[in-house]
């Protein structure tokens, strides 16, 4: 970055202007899309095989006929779906499934097929017993997916269903089918191969290839399979359920009736009313004559899909149900909900019991023989006993009553004190989680966060770093925060979330390029005194770097004899790679070298979510070690391979703060300027302290921008030596210097400021108004 | 001026009630929209009777700076004084007064009356509050000083966080509960907003109680409208509805007559004919009791435009219904009220429309 002449030059008319270096190739894009593709990271725990947030969904596989080993699929609020060997007494994570950018809603086998749903808005396909990788990513759905349903003895159907009231009925194998055209087997994320088409456009043609792209992606479906929809819903769909053959779907949501659907065609069958609010919850027995229907009116309903009626309803919950599991014959139903409590109910003699109650609100279950797996808002998965093959067993416990058939009749009798003790008291297994992350706070620096997870703990993160600093364990969030202030002033370059239980670090250009900071402060060695680095585009290199390495050595190995250099402005950025790396090797080395400020962990890698449509034909996610070189210009936003690999950002306003120079009223030191001054805003006091001694004290005329980096507010002779002294020597006392200048002191709003504070620290809190900053100096007081 | 005085004078005959004054005002060009808001609030007696009994506490204090308050108090003081019973009177001072708060009601161009009722009820907050804090600020300095050495009260330490409730608020303060209840973790979040009136959409051919149904019926946020819960730290769908949770005494029911039609690019009026009854019920959430309203004044809107018209209002003041237009005041039949109603076809010959209705509550029942 030559950018360290970001060198103040005094011009003619009394003000200080800064010279940006390079924004002259960068102002011919007002041909750009108006908003511009986001990156974002996500910051890993160290623990790869933990959840850490809310798992949403769990699935079995029974005698995999591979291995004939049981395994547990989960599905979380984290992005990432995980599979978990069984064994009696264990569970051990065997592999993360991550592609989904948002919380993964549900998740069905099909076969060996793992089809898994998410806010994102798209159904993701996976080798179930692969190591990780998307084999197909289905872009039907506009709004987020909540629900699945596989036909059990078919396992070619899958229905999802969503917001909006969009369900879809899918042909797994064809959807899988390779499609025909060979361009559009990019969408298939396994593949390795650099993509051919797009590669060799220059960098103007890049923008509006972008531009284009915004239009969305299911609006242009990649590939030629087209499912069945089931329309007509009025509103939301919240659950589905599908039976054996595959002949019969059920759907549930905001619209309160139970909807009867024939798959094959997506035509309606019935409708079903009965409950009263959401149903959230819903199970077909494999003949397709019963129907089991769980909603937020807390009622279980029992449906004779023959007769089209409801013939029985459960009052055993005293909150919403939200999960249902049944035994094979269907004889028997579990039942979890918002009240944290697991139930069995026999269906015929309405003998219901509370299996087990644990902290939080219970979101999916699963049956596996004599056990039940239960999902819920925690990160850890438990498995209870469940006696699945003889549920009589859990009656003969004793605690059962008889289930009611109005609502509320439940929460009453719990108000009465008549609530049951749970059958088992703790689970037979444990799968622990990391608890999510549920409260932040982005500190004043802009680059530390405070959170606070489920569990209460309290910890301090570096976000250019990814890691965890300081944990504080459980202590009071609002008083660590307020122990942490600092009187700084740094632009939001970053905003974030915590949606995924980690944290989010959003990147937009060009915001994200606005935060500024002195190399000297990251105790970068070598660095010269006032070079300045970008946050954003350092934390880009952080990221990339794994990617570059990768790319290097796949363009090195592939293209050693293409040489040519164009014009740095028109250039592809596959041809700039070619040329550019020799640069970047050799002069500009500087350059890409990861700063240790910004050197991401490898341990725990955060991943990269883009909004790319290349490769992947929609957003995608992975950890940054994971990257192999072959996402190009169309995975990532352009503006950040234009940073990273040109070493370019965007025109950058708001870097610099004006100010007025004024002596203190009374003062009998000569006015200095008149006019505005300007300078970064990250420029420190004492460097205006400087400003003012060389210009009236040594009284040294200032040669109007003769040389960067040799004006008043920059570097001189003098001044080197003063910086160099540092910034705790100018207020504690005398130095030899102090014996022939005078101390000088400035002020704002009649407060002496510290040498330590930056112009936009001063602004901030000194100043507190939207006016230009005026600042005083004067002779500091004899102490 | 005196033949309409005498002339509502003999139709009162003996039943003129004691005490009190029927008096129209001025209309100093387009003045309207502030004389039918005026008469409304002048038989809104706990609002006058509070006033009044301002301005008699106030004028003890020496010479108070003139402001909106002040203003209005001397009118409506200016009125009950009067030695005759009926009349006219020229609100000159408080519009004067009006013009120079609020540069909206500045120009003889045509004004909305719920605009101006509400500038007016929050100047009169504003002012007080103002008041408030003055002499709350001027008699906690002088003894804090004593206090410091002696018992530690618990006042001096807690800072009053709470609004200040005054006069104007005890008329007319109500408060709503805007519950929104994300639809994947089901939490309910409740918000209170305070409210000096309700302002309702209407239909045609509908019901004060059929626009109070809708106002509080249930909405979804969706699609790109989507809800962010605190608890699932993300955007969810989420059901969101108002609940009326403290019906205030006094009830102002604005009926949105004039809608912005987007495909016109203006406002147009709309004549719908909403029933608004004498007694109204409203049910509150609080107690689950029902509170009983009767209808006490009417601004009516006179015209079949958004940006011209007239102004007239309907006050029900001891058991008779009287009908102000600017400087007459004449009796008229309860049964005229519903004439008032709107129309039910869109072209009619009709276009005096109830536009703001004052209800009062006569107390609760269980």
């Amino acid at each position: 970055m030559t950018g360290m002449s970001s060198s103040k030059s005094y011009s003619a008319n009394g003000t200080l202007a800064m010279h940006r270096v390079g924004s002259a190739g960068n102002t011919s894009n007002s041909s750009r899309p108006r908003k511009e593709k986001r990156l974002t990271y996500v910051l890993n725990d160290a623990d790869d095989s933990k959840h850490c947030a809310g798992v949403n969904c769990l699935t079995i596989l029974k005698d995999s006929p591979t291995d004939s080993c049981n395994y547990l699929f989960t599905g979380s609020r984290d992005g990432t779906l995980k599979r978990w060997l069984l064994t009696d007494d264990e569970a051990s994570c065997s592999a993360t499934f991550e592609s989904h950018v948002d919380w993964v809603n549900d998740a069905v086998l099909a076969g060996n097929t793992l089809v898994s749903c998410s806010s994102d808005t798209t159904v993701k396909m996976w080798n179930c017993l692969s190591d990780g990788a998307c084999t197909r990513t289905l872009r039907q759905h506009s709004d987020y997916v909540i629900c699945l349903a596989a036909a059990g003895k078919n396992s070619n159907i899958v229905a999802s269903g969503g917001l909006g009231g969009e369900v879809f009925i899918w042909d797994i194998e064809a959807a899988l089918l390779p499609v025909t055209k060979s361009v559009d087997a990019a969408e298939d994320e396994s593949s390795n191969g650099l993509s051919s088409s797009g590669n060799g456009l220059p960098l103007t043609s890049l923008r509006t290839v972008n531009s284009s792209n915004n239009i969305p992606v299911h609006n242009n479906p990649p590939h030629s399979y087209n499912p069945v929809a089931a329309k007509g819903h009025k509103d939301s769909v919240y659950a589905l359920a599908m039976n054996d053959t595959g002949s019969l779907l059920v759907s549930g949501g905001t619209e309160k009736v139970v909807r009867v659907w024939d798959p094959r065609t997506g035509s309606k069958n019935m409708k079903l009313r009965g409950h009263t609010d959401n149903i959230r919850a819903l199970l077909i027995d494999s003949s397709g004559r019963f129907c089991l229907s769980g909603s937020s009116d807390s009622m279980i309903r029992l449906w004779d899909l023959g007769q089209q009626r409801c013939v029985h309803s459960y009052a055993v919950h005293t909150d919403s149900v939200w999960a249902l599991a049944s035994t094979p014959t269907f004889s028997h139903v579990y039942s979890g909900g918002r009240d944290l409590s697991v139930y069995l109910t026999d269906l015929s003699t309405r003998e219901s019991v509370l299996l087990c109650k644990k902290d939080h609100p219970v979101l999916q279950l699963a049956l596996q023989d004599d056990s039940i797996w239960v999902a819920s808002t925690d990160s850890s998965v438990y498995r209870w006993p469940a006696e699945g093959c003889n549920p009589q067993k859990v009656f003969q416990r004793g605690g059962s009553f008889l289930a009611g058939n109005l609502s509320f009749s439940r929460a009453r009798a719990s108000l009465e004190g008549s609530a049951p003790a749970p059958v088992f008291k703790e689970p037979s297994m444990t799968i622990p989680g990391i608890p999510g992350i549920v409260q932040h706070e982005i500190l004043n620096n802009r680059r530390r966060v405070l959170t606070k997870d489920a569990a209460g703990s309290v910890k301090l993160w570096d976000i250019t770093r990814g890691i965890v600093i300081e944990d504080y364990g459980k202590v009071d969030f609002e008083e660590k925060k307020q122990a942490l202030f600092e009187m700084v002033s740094i632009p939001a370059w970053f905003t974030m979330d915590t949606r995924l239980g980690s944290l989010s670090v959003h990147l937009d250009t060009p915001q994200c390029f606005s935060a500024e900071m002195y190399a000297a402060d990251l105790n970068i060695l070598g660095a010269a005194e006032d070079h300045k680095i970008n946050l954003a585009q350092e934390s880009l290199r952080g990221l990339l770097a794994h990617w570059m390495a990768k790319r290097r050595q796949r363009i090195g190995a592939q293209a050693s004899s293409n040489g040519d250099i164009s014009s740095a402005r028109d250039i592809s950025l596959r041809n700039l790679s070619h040329s550019r790396i020799e640069v970047d090797d050799t002069s500009e080395n500087h350059n890409t070298a990861v700063l240790p400020a910004f050197e991401f962990s490898t341990v725990s890698p955060p991943s990269i979510i883009t909004e790319g449509h290349g490769t992947y034909g929609g957003p995608w996610r992975k950890k940054i070690t994971d990257l192999d070189g072959t996402e190009d210009e169309k995975d990532f936003p352009w503006w950040c391979l234009d940073c990273v690999l040109n070493g370019r950002m965007p025109p950058r306003e708001n870097t610099k703060c004006s100010f007025y120079l004024h002596p203190c009223e009374g003062s009998t030191i000569p006015v200095i300027t008149q006019g505005k001054l300007s300078a970064p805003r990250i420029l420190r006091i004492h460097k205006v302290i400087n400003y003012v001694i060389e210009k009236i004290v040594l009284d040294k005329p200032l040669d109007g921008g003769s040389s960067d980096g040799t004006f008043g507010l920059g570097l001189s002779a003098g001044q080197s030596q003063l910086s160099s002294i540092g910034d705790g020597s100018l207020r504690s006392g005398l130095k030899p210097w102090q014996k022939v200048k005078p101390s000088i002191e400035i002020l704002c709003n009649n407060q002496v400021l510290s040498p330590e504070m930056s112009l936009a620290t001063v602004r901030a809190y000194i100043w507190k108004k939207p006016e230009d900053l005026v600042l005083n100096y004067r002779l500091q007081h004899s102490r | 001026m005196g033949a309409a005085g005498s002339k509502l004078e003999k139709a009162l005959g003996d039943q003129f009630p004691e005490g009190e004054r029927y008096f129209g005002l001025e209309n100093f060009g387009n003045t309207c929209y502030c004389n039918s808001v005026l008469q409304a609030l002048y038989f809104c007696v706990p609002f006058r009777e509070q006033l009044l009994e301002y301005y008699a506490n106030n004028k003890n204090q020496g010479d108070p700076e003139e402001n909106l308050l002040t203003c209005l108090a001397d009118l409506f003081t200016q009125i009950s004084s009067q030695k005759k019973k009926t009349g006219v009177i020229a609100p000159k001072r408080f519009v004067q007064r009006v013009k120079k708060e609020n540069e909206l009601f500045r120009s003889y161009m045509h004004q909305d009356a719920h605009e101006f009722l509400n500038f007016l009820l929050n100047e009169l907050v504003d002012i007080l509050e103002k008041e408030s804090n003055a002499t709350k600020v001027s008699s906690e300095t002088s003894p804090s000083k004593k206090i410091a050495n002696g018992p530690c009260h618990p006042q001096a330490n807690g800072i009053r966080k709470e609004p200040l409730v005054t006069w104007v608020h005890k008329s007319f303060q109500g408060i709503l509960t805007n519950e929104t209840k994300c639809l994947r973790c089901e939490t309910v979040t409740a918000r209170d907003e305070t409210f000096f009136d309700l302002s309702l959409d209407i239909e045609q051919n509908s019901s004060i109680t059929s626009c109070l149904k809708n106002f509080s019926s249930t909405e979804t946020l969706n699609a790109e409208d989507k809800f962010f819960c605190d608890k699932c730290c993300s955007l969810q769908e989420a059901q969101k509805r108002m609940k009326i949770k403290k019906p205030p005494s006094i009830l102002v029911i604005h009926l949105k007559r004039f809608k912005y039609i987007e495909q016109l690019g203006r406002y147009k009026k709309l004549s719908y004919r909403v029933v608004f009854p004498l007694e109204l019920k409203l049910s509150s959430t609080v107690n689950n009791s029902d509170l009983e309203y009767s209808l006490f004044a009417v601004v009516v809107h006179v015209g079949s435009g958004p940006n011209h018209g007239h102004y007239v209002s309907l006050v029900k003041s001891h058991n008779h219904w009287l009908f102000f237009d600017d400087e007459s005041v004449e009796m008229i039949d309860e049964s005229t009220v519903q004439t008032f109603f709107g129309s039910a076809q869109e072209y009619s010959s009709n276009t005096d429309h109830g536009y703001i209705l004052f209800y009062e509550s006569v107390g609760g029942k269980s």
